[in-house]
This record gives structure tokens, C-alpha cells and sequence, in this order.
């Protein structure tokens, strides 16, 4: 029963049929549907992915996926931009409050996007001084990995309401 | 149900079979980037069309086998199962429209099943309809929107039963301007008619008693409006804080499902603070204040058309300057307060949860993060009052220079003799009155607005739909049979919890509810407590439809021994007597002593008298458990459910519930769910049930021959418990 932890190296990810992600280890065992799940996307961002089976067990997690091979990465990696909808603000182009709503109009890594937010103590995480998530009224994910990063202008929008 | 959907242009293919039964706009394009693309259904077809119109997916409904709504991180994707066994995901939304795109995939599953397409796609509005702004609630209230003015009316109608009252405030609010512009013009009287002329030292006297008057009216004017106020405050504020309490009594226990306590809690304390703050302290004030205002601008116009126009020069930049920095100043404020709930939630949890936090030694931690929220809150503190003192003293500098022309172009004219030096005390005095009101001035709208929207969330509230109470309905003296005839439920509509159960349970029968965690269990005894309605499918009490007999006497005659059981703050007495206030003491006691609770009462000093609750004496898990069997077993309902009633006590304490729920079920419509299997060996009939089917019925015996899924649930708690012995006879 016991086996030994696949290698990063041993895995090999890719298409098929079109949609479907499946892993062959070390040519021996084959998973058809694969989903991969990042186990701590904001603390540690591209680190600690988790490859899941069919049934949402565990089949791996890989501490450095960069070290699968590269055809493999690249599978995983359009999988994972097909899973995680989270959106990356590139630039603060308004925010309002008003009566206790905020509304913003944000320019992303998905493009442009204008959304709500109520009760910014709930729905606002801070995950390091520069790195938040902000989370809309349905739930939608919009990311800023590092404040700083921001043009001034975006940044003073985000100051006046945070 | 579809209408309004199907607002693209259809194409040319008018026939039945073409028509678009589904139509969808998706927010997400191919390439994951935010934009449209749509999902058609017809008779025959499912396809995808890209905003250009060109068509990137189709696929015939004769070879989809299923489609379900995958969830992603932040939204979701339709996949469609085909017949070979293939799973295509076809379309990515993101969670705003999520809802309306699972209840798509069970209209195709019904297509492809060839049953009637049965779905409710309701236009659910993300956007006011009026300014376009995105709502905060699907279907919600636009906060910029709201009918400010019919909102008022309705909160005004809140002082109809002190009409007196408030049209006596009013009248005081008059009365203290003309007050008010009275030793303005006793001053001028006085300077012109004795200090300019050096006689008439009796005219003075006069003037000073009739100032004296003034002055002790005044006192007597501001010490009744305060009385009247106070009053009022009192009054409006308690009914307002009971109507809304009563109609969230009466709310949907969904309406508990979408919204916080602490947001519900908070309509009832903050909200209704906002309003009558406004109806006692804004109103009058604003009333009171704007009469101020026109009347001494009348009488500086009269005094001097000229000087009063130049004094009122600066005026404007002083409403500018308020107005302007109004925003930013508040939202520092704002953000202060943010610092305060920050810092508060931290305080809490960290002096609720201080046992952990002295058993982990982590006070060196929890200080640094209480420091970390002190300085935060210290400096936002600090830089919302350093930006207020500028700006206020921004404003001092122009409202002393509207005294400062007054000195200079007024005593220019008083020189020339243009004008009295009594008329030029008495601007210089009405000109301290003006510029308090004006700089308040700009705040108003603000103010109105929160007000406003405070009663918008309040009226919201008392305008949800309450249960059926006021429906009425039959009585009925319920016999105990329960019947479920093809009951369909899901709290999210797309998504079904209860999938066509049928089953009966005749009276004094007791049925075990078995299954994993979310096959349905607690769902179908919501059903049974009509906290829920069935979405489809009837649930016949005595062969009546439950939803014909009144709630009310419905729910007196159910009877609950919940998971964990909730003891209100009162006495052990008080709390068996719950569901019957009037009980006689000896009936309290025979209840405690069905359900095994009569000896550890006993052992509290104060007996019966214990005071248990928030607050009061702590009681053990299996203790808070029997004092609930005893609450049901006074209450005498004919239909009693146990929900996991014997979970996290010992064994020595499971066997005395036992007991004592032995007693209980006896002559009773029992259903009982429990975690331990072995517990429900006394059940008359099992149902099992697994992704809210029904998926077998039989005795404990019957279900353990048959080796089926209820063999399997037994097998593997036997194997995770084997301290429990199951009863395997």
C-alpha cells in the first residue's frame, strides 16, 4: 500500500482528451482527471501546489512545481488559470464610497472590471502590509499581490477608502 | 419563467425545435480574460457563441448524459457528461452569475432526460435600474436610489403618536430664533438712544429689563425643548427598536441563512439610532437653524443692503471649503472607526480566548498584534485630527475676516455717518450667529443620506416577507401521521438537496434518519418543522397538506431535541417550562424526572432555582441535553424530532438520554437522526438516505442482513468507534 512520494521530475501532465488534465507517474500509474489546488495560494504563492484525483484525494503535493518537467508545468499552469478566477489589479482606475458600499473599477490581468464591496473590515484580508484580497459581494476574488507596485494614483485611491 | 430571457435576436429557424429555451451571457471570454460569450439551449442543441456571433461549441442534447456546475475558485464552469462517457467543460462564469448557470445545467439534464424544461432563470438585477450603479445586493436596494423622500414620510410617521409634541417642538425652534434676534437689536436700541446721546439713563433700564425677560424666556424655551426632545428621543427610538424586532421575530429562517446575527442585530441597535438621531436632534435643528439663518439675513438686508454684502463676501468660500473637504475629512473618520472595529475584534477574541492564549504562552504575540491595531488606530487618530484642526482653523481665519470687514467698511460708514453705531454693534453681534449654521450646512446632505439609508435597511427588514403566520389556516389536532409524496427541496435553488423523497411515518412511529453528512438528514427535518416549504412535492400531515394548517398550531404541536440544545438566561425551571409558561411546578418536576435530569438538578444548590445561560451557572453538555428532553416532554408535542441528540456525552450519560428518550418517543411521531448508529436500534424503521434520495428503509436487523449501505455506514463506524459496541443482534 505504502508508496514512495513521486518526484516532481516523474510526473507528466498533459491533455487528454482536450479538456481533461491527466498525470502518468513515472509510467506506471495514470490518473485520468487531475485537478491541481494551490494548498496556500496567498502565503505562499506558487509554492505547495497539490495535484488532486477524481475524488478530490490527494495524490501529491509539490513543494517547487517549477521542478516538474516543462511540458507538464505548462499544462498545470493552463489549468490552474482555468480554476483560479482570481483577478490581479494592475491599476485602480476609481473608487467610490458611498453609503456604505464601495464601488471600484479596477484594470486586471483579465482586463477591465467594476464591481461592489460591502463592509471593507469583512471583506478586505491583509495578508502582509502590501498584499490584499478583496472580496465582492458575490464572492468574486480580486487580488493585489504588493501595494507598492501600484502606480501613485492607484495607490491613493486605495488609501483614501482602506 | 423564460420570458425576457431570450432578449438577443433569435435566428432565422423559427421552428419549435430552434427556439432558444436557454439564453445566457457568460462574463468571462475563451481566453480567460473578463468579456461575453453566450450559452444557447434549444430543443436539440447546446452551443456556445462568442461575441462576434460565431458559434465555438455545439453539441446535440441526445448525446449529453449530464451537465453540472463545476466551481472553481471565484466562479464556476458548465461541464456537460456525454453519453460516451466524456467530460467537456464548456463555458466559465464567475460567481455573480454561478446560480443562474447551474440552474441551466439541470434545464439541460431535464432536456436531455426528455422531461419538460422546469428551471427558474428569474433576471436577477445586478444594477440599478435608475443610476446604473452595481448593487450590493442581487436584487437588492441601490443606496443612492432610494426615495429619500417617501422614506422620510414613512419615518415620519414613526412621530404621529406624538404629533403634539413635535409640532411643539417646532414651535419652540421659532420661538428661539426670534428670541435670539432680540438683544442684537436692544443693543443698538441702546447705544444709539444712550450712549451716543449720554441721557435718557432710564431708557436703559427699560432696555435691560426687557433684555432680562428675553433672557429668561430663552432659559425657559431651551429647558423645555431639552424635556421635549428627551421625550421624544426616548418614545420614537423604543418603537422603532420594536417594530423592527417583531418583524425579524416573524422573518423566514432563511432570511437567518443569508445574513449575519451581528447584521441583523446591528439594524435593530445602530440603525434605528441613526433614524430617530435624526428625527429628534437633525430636524429640529435644521429647522430651527434655517429659520436662524433667513431671519437674520432680513434684518441685515434692512439694517444695510450694502455692508451686509460685503460682509457676506467670504461666505461662499466658507460653504466651499466645508463642502470640499467635507469627503475626505469624514472618510478619515471613517477609517478611524474601521481602526476601532479592528482593534475591538481584536480585544475580544483575544480576552475570550485567553486560557489558549496563557496555555500556548503566547501573551508576547498577542501583544505585538494588540500593539500592531493601537498604533494603527493612534495614527489614523491622529491624522484625521491634525487634517479637522487645519481645515477649522482655515475656516476661523474667513469667518473673522467677515467681522473684520464689518470693522473696517462698516465703521468706514458709520464715520460717514451712513450709518448708527447702534446698527453697527447689532451686525457685528448677528454676524457671531451666522457662520456656526453655515459650515453645518454643508454636512446636511450627508447626514440626511445615512439617515435615510439606515431607515431604508430597517424598512427593508420589516417589509420581508414574514412566515405565514397571518395566512391562518385550519387547526388541527395532529394524530402523528407524516407523510412526504415526491418532496424536492434545495436551499439554493440550483441546487437540490431533497430529490423526490417519499416516504411515510405512521403514528407513534419512530424513524431513524441515516446518512452521510449533507445526504439530507437535517434538511428533511427542516421540512418537517416547515422552517422550509417543499419546492416541489407535498408533505401531508394526517393526509392534510401541512401548509393548510396554521403555523402556528402546526409548530405547537413539534416538539425538537436539537444537536445543541440552546438554553435561554433564567432559571432550570423556567427553561423546561419554555414551550408551557403555565406548567405547575410538579409537572416541571416530572418532566425533569422522565428525562433523568431530576437527581443532577437537585445536586445545584439552588435546585430548580439554578440561574443557567449566558452568564449564569455552567452546565455539562449531557445536563444542557436532558434539560432540553425535559423541555420537550413538558411541551408534549405529537410529533417530536431528535437531531444527533446523544453526540459529545459519555457513555454512563448516553445511557441515561437514552432512557430518558425512551420515555419521550413513547406514543409519539418520532424522527431521529444520529451519528451513532447504535443509537437507533430502538427506531421502528430506517430510512437511509445518500445524496437526498432515499436509498434504503427497513429496521436496524433488516437493513444489517441485507449488507447494503447501511451495512457498509455500520462497518466503518464500528471501525472509527470501536469503544461503541454496535448492536449487531
Amino acid at each position: 500500500m505504502e508508496r514512495q512520494t513521486p518526484k516532481a521530475i516523474d510526473l507528466k501532465l498533459f491533455y487528454a482528451p482536450a479538456d481533461r488534465l491527466r498525470l502518468t507517474v513515472d509510467e506506471e500509474r495514470s490518473y485520468i482527471t487531475v485537478r491541481p489546488v494551490w494548498a496556500a495560494p496567498l502565503s505562499h504563492p506558487g509554492r505547495y501546489l497539490c495535484l488532486l484525483d477524481g475524488k478530490g484525494e490527494e495524490i501529491v503535493m509539490l513543494e517547487n512545481p517549477h521542478d516538474l518537467p516543462p511540458d507538464s508545468w505548462q499544462a498545470v499552469q493552463t489549468e490552474l488559470r482555468r480554476r483560479y478566477l482570481t483577478a490581479y489589479v494592475k491599476r485602480i482606475l476609481n473608487v467610490r464610497v458611498e453609503y456604505g458600499a464601495t464601488y471600484w473599477l479596477v484594470y486586471t490581468d483579465r482586463g477591465e472590471r467594476e464591481f461592489v464591496t460591502q463592509s471593507l473590515q469583512e471583506n478586505v484580508h491583509w495578508f502582509s502590509p502590501t498584499h490584499l484580497q478583496l472580496i465582492d459581494v458575490d464572492g468574486n476574488r480580486f487580488e493585489i499581490p504588493d501595494i507598492r507596485a501600484l502606480d501613485l494614483r492607484s495607490q491613493m485611491l486605495l488609501e483614501s477608502v482602506l | 419563467m423564460l420570458k425576457g430571457e431570450t432578449t438577443e435576436t433569435v435566428e432565422s429557424e423559427d421552428t419549435p425545435q430552434e427556439r432558444l429555451l436557454i439564453h445566457l451571457e457568460s462574463d468571462f471570454a475563451a481566453d480567460g480574460q473578463f468579456g461575453k460569450r453566450f450559452l444557447e439551449v434549444t430543443a436539440t442543441e447546446v452551443r456556445v457563441r462568442e461575441s462576434d456571433g460565431v458559434v465555438s461549441f455545439h453539441i446535440p442534447v441526445a448525446e449529453i448524459k449530464s451537465a453540472r456546475n463545476e466551481p472553481l475558485v471565484g466562479g464556476g464552469q458548465l461541464e456537460i457528461t456525454t453519453q460516451g462517457g466524456e467530460i467537456i467543460p464548456i463555458i466559465t462564469y464567475s460567481l455573480t452569475l454561478a446560480s443562474r448557470f447551474s440552474e441551466a445545467a439541470r434545464g439541460i439534464e431535464q432536456l436531455a432526460r426528455g422531461e419538460p424544461l422546469q428551471i427558474n432563470l428569474e433576471q436577477k438585477r445586478l444594477r440599478c435600474a435608475k443610476c446604473g450603479r452595481l448593487l450590493p445586493e442581487v436584487d437588492g436596494i441601490c443606496p443612492a436610489c432610494i426615495h429619500r423622500g417617501r422614506t422620510l414620510r414613512r419615518v415620519a410617521g414613526y412621530l404621529r403618536p406624538y404629533r403634539l409634541q413635535a409640532v411643539g417642538l417646532a414651535l419652540l425652534g421659532v420661538l428661539t430664533t426670534t428670541l435670539n434676534l432680540v438683544p442684537p437689536k436692544l443693543q443698538a436700541l441702546i447705544i444709539d438712544h444712550v450712549f451716543s446721546t449720554h441721557r435718557n439713563y432710564i431708557f436703559l433700564l427699560e432696555m435691560a429689563g426687557i433684555w432680562l425677560g428675553v433672557v429668561v424666556a430663552a432659559t425657559l424655551v431651551q429647558i423645555l425643548n431639552g424635556r421635549l426632545i428627551a421625550y421624544l428621543a426616548g418614545h420614537i427610538a423604543a418603537d422603532l427598536r420594536a417594530a423592527v424586532y417583531r418583524a425579524v421575530e416573524f422573518l423566514q429562517v432563511s432570511y437567518f441563512d443569508k445574513k449575519q446575527v451581528g447584521a441583523i442585530v446591528s439594524r435593530i441597535t445602530q440603525d434605528t439610532d441613526r433614524i430617530w438621531g435624526f428625527l429628534v436632534d437633525g430636524m429640529p435643528f435644521l429647522i430651527a437653524n434655517a429659520l436662524m439663518l433667513m431671519g437674520i439675513a432680513c434684518v441685515l438686508f434692512w439694517i444695510n443692503w450694502r455692508l451686509t454684502l460685503a460682509i457676506l463676501a467670504p461666505m461662499p468660500i466658507v460653504v466651499i471649503l466645508s463642502a470640499a473637504f467635507w469627503k475626505p475629512i469624514s472618510q478619515m473618520f471613517f477609517r478611524v472607526g474601521q481602526k476601532w472595529a479592528r482593534f475591538h475584534t481584536h480585544l475580544n477574541e483575544s480576552i475570550s480566548g485567553i486560557r489558549i492564549v496563557k496555555a500556548f504562552t503566547r501573551e508576547n504575540t498577542e501583544f505585538a498584534k494588540f500593539q500592531a491595531r493601537n498604533r494603527e488606530l493612534r495614527d489614523a487618530g491622529i491624522q484625521a485630527d491634525t487634517r479637522w484642526y487645519t481645515v477649522f482653523g482655515a475656516m476661523t481665519f474667513f469667518i473673522a475676516s467677515g467681522g473684520l470687514i464689518n470693522w473696517v467698511y462698516g465703521g468706514w460708514m458709520v464715520y460717514r455717518g451712513q450709518m448708527s453705531l447702534g446698527n453697527f454693534v447689532m451686525v457685528n453681534s448677528l454676524l457671531g450667529l451666522v457662520y456656526g449654521p453655515l459650515m453645518w450646512f454643508g454636512d446636511l446632505n450627508q447626514w440626511f443620506t445615512r439617515a435615510m439609508a439606515g431607515a431604508e435597511r430597517i424598512f427593508e427588514v420589516i417589509d420581508a416577507e414574514p412566515e405565514p403566520h397571518a395566512r391562518g389556516g385550519i387547526r388541527h389536532e395532529i394524530v402523528g401521521e407524516v407523510a412526504f409524496c415526491d418532496v424536492r427541496f434545495g436551499y439554493d435553488k440550483s441546487n437540490p438537496v431533497l430529490k423526490g423523497l417519499t416516504f411515510t411515518a405512521k403514528p407513534g412511529e419512530m424513524i431513524g434518519l441515516v446518512g452521510k453528512s449533507g445526504a439530507g438528514k437535517s434538511t428533511t427535518i427542516n421540512l418537517i418543522c416547515r422552517f422550509y416549504e417543499p419546492d416541489a412535492g407535498v408533505i401531508r400531515i394526517d393526509g392534510i397538506d401541512y401548509r393548510e394548517i396554521a403555523l402556528e398550531d402546526l409548530r405547537r404541536q413539534i416538539g425538537i431535541v436539537p444537536q445543541e440544545p440552546f438554553l435561554f438566561h433564567g432559571t432550570i425551571a423556567e427553561n423546561i417550562s419554555y414551550g408551557r409558561p403555565d406548567a405547575r411546578f410538579e409537572e416541571i418536576v416530572e418532566a425533569a424526572k422522565a428525562a433523568n435530569a431530576h437527581q443532577f438538578i437537585l445536586a445545584k444548590p439552588d435546585g430548580y432555582d439554578t440561574v443557567i445561560g449566558e452568564r449564569g451557572t455552567k452546565i455539562s453538555g449531557g445536563e444542557r441535553q436532558r434539560i432540553a428532553i425535559a423541555r420537550a416532554i413538558l411541551h408534549d408535542p405529537r410529533i417530536l424530532i431528535l437531531d444527533e441528540a446523544t453526540s459529545s456525552v459519555d457513555v454512563e450519560t448516553e445511557k441515561q438520554i437514552q432512557e430518558a428518550l425512551q420515555r419521550l418517543v413513547k406514543g409519539r411521531t418520532t424522527f431521529a437522526i444520529a451519528h451513532r448508529l447504535s443509537t437507533l436500534r430502538n427506531a421502528d424503521r430506517l430510512i437511509v438516505l445518500e445524496k437526498g434520495e432515499i436509498v434504503e428503509t427497513g429496521t436496524h436487523a433488516e437493513l444489517m442482513e441485507r449488507q447494503g449501505v447501511f451495512y457498509k455506514l455500520v462497518q466503518t463506524q464500528s471501525q472509527v468507534t470501536q469503544i461503541i459496541e454496535i448492536g449487531m443482534v
